[in-house]
């Protein structure tokens, strides 16, 4: 091919090529990285919570005064305001339903523990990490869940407890993922689970779909979709409401609780942040991984548009240290196709080196990542594609010059002083 | 062979309008060797870039191996450039960052012929100006008068049945200068059509036929007065250099 002169060539301006191919191997590196490490962020930030999201909202809240909870009677005290104020939530007219409820997804606030099959094992093999939900019969409602086996609770399933009690309730709802971690090999329902390594049982009376745990650090990771439904109010000096608006109403409802819980009882604390909508909660949950992948998708636009800015302007600089030499081509018969050709295929040569040492670094710092920091496997497609994509910037970039060389008249080889 | 009738040339900048050359008649036969003389400015290589195809002209007609050339598109006047025409240039011009090999390949590529049968031309054409033997070497590494003989090699390589020459020895001293011209002469007399611009007469006088151009126009060398004018300052000139 016109290969061999075009190499001799660029073999007499090395520190040019060197300079591009390893720009553009660099840049192949970082892009093939960043953008998978945005992908995984996207498709994380973007996965269903198992909740039906819309007209949610959360209600957190304390009494000031209110009994510790340590007390004989104190823990009916407390029950009997959660109550009232549960009944004066459920009779706003704009609300659907209500339910009390200790966290929510991605809340980052969980009571976490363990589910096994025998009493008395502490989490270990053959037992599963679980999240617990204390809420009421109204959480199918309220939580937008989906119930795919067995049946929703009772309100006679329903019991309330002080926060410190660690007594176990006799029936539980659990999700799909943990009663297949639990029960492989058939169905979960009826069986009986031990809980936190206790040594009374709970039976799983219903499975749901999909319920992802109130935290999103990584340490979640092991657990992400098992959760534990407990058909309990917990008592103790605050208290969390889940609250579903009739749909459009979740504006009305949010600006109408305080007053209705201060209409109950003026002795707690509701500041701006004791309502929020679920969306605000699903913000803040993923403020940084959001962050990230901009922060990131900009560095990569960055990186690209220097990397085409090099090019451009190396071609440029070359255009004009052979101006004579195009003349000579032209004159001895080039076409202008050919001289743009020579500039196109120059730097598909320099940018094919570039990418294949790109295409050594991109996996090297993908294991990097993966030796230091939590990250997976790149997958090839994500290399090859940005291989594509280098190589389509550095044709892109090379156009322009290469098409002002080619209009070089081919008088040049004669009047160029 | 190359045929101009009543030819015009204006080279127009923001100021001034330029006539390099104006009414121009010239007809050079197949086979024959001219050489074109005449005082600095006077339109020579104008004539030559227009005659090789390099630039387009103003106003009359070209005909070329009996085509009528304004009528071509760029890449039809490359193709001719390539297939018909040989340039030698008083800069050599040849491609620094090839070697001796590579630039007198250049042409061949453009013509798109094999490998096997370039080759064989490349080493045909250096074996004819005595340059094989640094087929690897680069310009940089060349006396002028061998890069001369490479640019020769390179023009000749693609068999050219015109050869269009731009003082050729206008930058080498006259031993090389003169070991250029016989192999011009060579060329000639195997069959190829010369045209040469020259400062020199004495390498004028070898050629079949001159051609002197003042202020863009041929002139009859016997009559014009402006002539024998330039003839003294040309000698005066060489004199003194010497
Ligand atoms: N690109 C251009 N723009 C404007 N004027 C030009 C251009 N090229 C040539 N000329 C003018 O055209 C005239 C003829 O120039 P040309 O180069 O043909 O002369 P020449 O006979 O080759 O001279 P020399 O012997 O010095 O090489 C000159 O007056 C020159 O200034
Ligand atoms: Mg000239």
């Amino acid at each position: 091919m016109k290969l061999h002169p075009m190499i001799a060539a660029l073999r007499r301006h090395k520190a040019g090529v060197v300079l591009i191919a390893l720009q553009i191997a660099l840049t192949l590196a970082i892009v093939c990285n960043a953008v998978f490490i945005i992908g995984q962020r996207v498709s994380r930030v973007n996965r269903p919570t198992g909740l039906d999201e819309n007209n949610l909202m959360l209600v957190t809240q304390s009494w000031v005064g209110a009994p510790s909870g340590d007390q004989p009677g104190d823990v009916d005290k407390l029950d009997s305001m959660q109550q009232a104020d549960l009944a004066a939530l459920r009779a706003m007219p704009d609300v659907e339903s209500v339910a009390p409820i200790n966290s929510l997804p991605l809340l980052n606030s969980s009571w976490n523990g363990s589910a096994a099959l025998k009493p008395g094992v502490e989490l270990r093999e053959g037992n599963a990490r679980t999240t617990y939900y204390f809420t009421d019969e109204q959480a199918f409602r309220t939580l937008g869940l989906k119930l795919v086996a067995g049946r929703a609770f009772t309100p006679a399933d329903v019991q309330h407890r002080g926060f410190r009690d660690t007594s176990t309730p006799p029936v539980v709802i659990v999700t799909k993922a943990l009663a297949d971690k639990l029960f492989p090999d058939g169905t979960a329902l009826g069986k009986t689970i031990f809980l936190d390594g206790g040594s009374s049982p709970s039976t799983i009376i219903g499975e749901v779909d999909r319920l992802q745990v109130p935290g999103t650090g990584s340490w979640t990771n092991s657990f992400t979709w098992n959760a534990t439904l407990v058909p309990t109010r917990l008592d103790a000096g605050f208290a969390r409401y889940a609250v579903r608006a009739k749909p459009g109403r979740l504006d009305a409802v949010m600006h109408a609780v305080p007053q209705v819980l201060y209409g109950v009882n003026r002795m707690r604390v509701l500041d701006d942040d004791s309502v929020k909508p679920f969306a605000q909660i699903r913000q803040e949950a993923y403020r940084s991984d959001v962050g990230m992948a901009i922060l990131m998708g900009v560095v990569c636009l960055i990186l690209l548009g220097v990397t085409a800015a090099g090019i451009v302007g190396l071609t440029s600089f070359w255009v004009g240290q052979r101006h004579r030499q195009i003349g000579v081509r032209r004159a001895l018969g080039a076409r202008k196709i050919d001289i743009l050709h020579y500039f196109q295929m120059e730097n598909l040569l320099i940018s094919g080196v570039g990418a294949l040492i790109g295409l050594g670094l991109a996996i090297g710092l993908n294991m990097l990542l993966m030796k230091h920091f939590e990250m997976d496997r790149l997958p090839v497609l994500y290399v090859l594609a940005g291989i594509v994509v280098v190589m389509a910037l550095g044709q892109g970039a090379v156009f322009a010059p290469a098409r002002r060389a080619s209009n070089v008249p081919p008088v040049v080889a004669t009047r160029s002083v | 062979m190359l045929k101009m009738t009543h030819l015009s040339k204006v080279y127009r900048t923001e100021v001034v309008e330029t006539y390099a050359l104006r009414d121009f008649n010239i007809d050079v036969k197949e086979g024959e060797f001219v050489a074109v003389t005449g005082p600095s400015g006077s339109g020579k290589t104008t004539f030559l870039t227009i005659a090789g195809l390099l630039e387009t002209f103003t106003g009359g007609t070209y005909h070329l191996d009996g085509i009528e050339v304004s009528q071509l598109d760029d890449n039809a006047r490359s193709k001719i450039r390539n297939e018909k025409i040989g340039f030698i240039f008083q800069a050599f011009n040849l491609i620094p960052d090839l070697n001796v090999f590579d630039n007198v390949e250049v042409p061949l590529r453009y013509r798109g012929m094999k490998a096997p049968e370039r080759k064989q031309r490349i080493m045909d054409a250096l074996e004819r100006v005595g340059l094989a033997s640094r087929a690897k070497h680069y310009p940089a590494e060349l006396s002028g008068g061998q890069q001369q003989r490479v640019a020769i090699a390179r023009a000749l390589a693609g068999s050219p049945r015109l050869l269009l020459a731009d003082e050729p020895t206008g930058n080498l001293d006259t031993q090389m200068a003169r070991g250029v011209m016989e192999l011009l002469e060579e060329i000639h007399r195997e069959g190829a059509t010369i045209v040469m611009v020259t400062h020199d007469p004495e390498l004028a006088a070898r050629a079949q036929r001159n051609v002197h151009i003042i202020d863009g126009q041929v002139v009859d060398l016997a009559e014009d007065p402006r002539f024998h004018a330039h003839v003294v300052e040309a000698r005066q000139g060489k004199v003194a250099a010497e």
